[in-house]
């Protein structure tokens, strides 16, 4: 039996909600993705001179300090090591 | 004496309110800005005159003991050391307070860690300096003459390369705060992105006042990601504000007179070079120069006149090599200059109102 135009119809839209499903959730994927990595760059800057990365503005990334270090942790974890990777730089 | 051109353009009374005396070590900076500070006292402003150097010698001069608190010298003339390790002490204490509800406790003790680690952290003290010197150029400049606390500020500074390294970190930390802002802006563009695309989901973001209450759990895209997103770019907006506030007070040359001090022999010459071209690039104000221990005229015996000959081809270079910039001359004094009396002689020479200075070459 061939099914009816409303059938076809609602099958189809299915189809594309699925395929919208997949195309976004890719790319919202890729954009939280892109977001993160930026955070974590930011993180990072603020945090060089306890990488040793010599910053003249290391004085003034100090008040900065309290609102990346959720983020450090969190990103540590993240790249799979349990602890702080920075000797100088200790969040668990 | 004429107000519109060096030295007597530094008295008339739309002069300019920020005053920096700078040179070689040991040249007369500290001699300069005192008796400088004196004649602006005497023409009736109100003035404070601030030592930047770690190695503070502005009290000696006067004879006084001065802290990071102005002190008066005399009418219309205070004067302070600065204290930048007091200073960033105080800038520790604000960071402690402001990390209160921010950080989970359990990081409290590696936050403070950090703290005192960056105490001694090199460019702490610089930057703390700096800070002091901003703060108290925007405080100056915010009120009109007359009406604030001070009409004029006159800065002793440390010896050339302190000072410019000094006043070229508005510049090189503004870059800085743009640099940070830029990845924020970036991440906030990705986030906006992500909201478009989630049909908006991700776009509630928790009202003023209960920012950061869930800090505890981190997680891309959550209201309380924007709330600390939106601190951090208000301390980043705060910070460059404060910079380009300083390089724009630096820069603007009815607000903010550079004074180089050196004197007429060979090194001192050359590092003066050196500065002053460091100066023009950053484009500071270079108001005029004095060249200070000029073998006073007169008969000087058969052992000074060698040296004098010696100083004229000294002299001949510095009105050859600056010749673009307002130049007095100071000559050299029996004694050294100590004590309000003394200061005062040097101030009169300086505004060119005592015989004995040399016209200006
Ligand atoms: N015209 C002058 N005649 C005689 N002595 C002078 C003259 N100018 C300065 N001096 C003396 O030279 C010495 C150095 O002067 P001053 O402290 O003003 O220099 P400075 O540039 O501030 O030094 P520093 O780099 O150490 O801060 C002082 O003992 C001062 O009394
Ligand atoms: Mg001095």
């Amino acid at each position: 039996m061939t099914p009816s135009r409303d059938e076809i119809k609602r099958r189809l839209e299915h189809a594309m909600e699925l395929l919208r499903e997949f195309y976004e959730g890719r790319h919202r994927g890729a954009l939280a993705r892109s977001r993160r990595d930026e955070d974590d760059l930011f993180m990072l800057l603020v945090l060089s001179e306890s990488m040793g990365i010599p910053n003249p503005a290391s004085y003034y990334t100090l008040e900065l300090l309290p609102l990346v270090m959720d983020r450090f942790h969190e990103w540590h974890l993240r790249m799979g090591m349990e602890h702080s990777p920075l000797d100088g730089f200790r969040c668990c | 004496m004429t107000r519109s051109v060096f030295p007597g353009s530094l008295l008339a009374s739309d002069g300019p309110r920020i005053l920096f005396v700078g040179g070689k070590g040991g040249v007369g900076k500290t001699t300069t800005a005192s008796a400088l500070a004196l004649e602006l006292a005497r023409a009736g402003r109100r003035c404070l005159l601030v030592s930047t150097d770690p190695a503070h010698s502005l009290g000696d001069i006067f004879g006084v003991e001065l802290t990071a608190t102005p002190r008066k010298l005399r009418g219309g003339l205070h004067a302070l050391e600065l204290d930048p390790d007091r200073q960033v002490v105080r800038y520790l204490d604000q960071v402690r307070e402001n990390m209160q509800g921010l950080v989970r406790p359990a990081m409290y003790h590696e936050i403070e860690r950090q703290l005192e680690l960056s105490r001694q952290a090199p460019g702490a003290v610089e930057a703390a300096t700096m800070d002091r010197i901003s703060q108290l150029m925007a405080d100056t400049v915010r009120r009109p003459r007359g009406e604030g606390d001070w009409d004029v500020l006159v800065f002793d500074t440390a010896p050339t390369g302190h000072t410019l390294r000094l006043l070229s970190l508005p510049e090189i930390m503004a870059a800085w705060t743009d640099g940070l802002l830029r990845t924020r802006q970036r991440s906030d563009a990705w986030g906006r992105a992500l909201e478009r695309l989630s049909g908006g989901r991700a776009a509630e973001a928790p009202g003023e006042g209960d920012e950061l209450s869930y800090i505890d759990q981190v997680e891309e895209g959550g209201g309380h990601q924007d709330a600390r997103s939106r601190r951090i770019r208000e301390v980043l907006l705060e910070r460059r504000r404060k910079f380009t506030r300083a390089r724009r007070l630096l820069l603007d040359p009815a607000v903010t007179a550079f004074i180089w001090v050196l004197i007429p022999e060979k090194l001192p010459i050359l590092e003066s070079e050196k500065a002053i071209r460091t100066l023009d690039e950053h484009r500071v104000p270079v108001a005029g120069m004095v060249v200070n221990r000029v073998l006073p005229r007169g008969d000087l015996g058969a052992f000074l006149e060698s040296r004098r000959a010696q100083e004229e081809e000294y002299l001949a270079r510095i009105r050859k090599h600056f010749s673009r910039i307002p130049r007095i001359q100071v000559p050299l004094l029996a004694r050294d200059v100590e004590g309000m009396e003394t200061l005062e002689q040097v101030g009169r020479i300086l505004m060119g109102g005592e015989r004995g200075s040399p016209p200006p070459g």
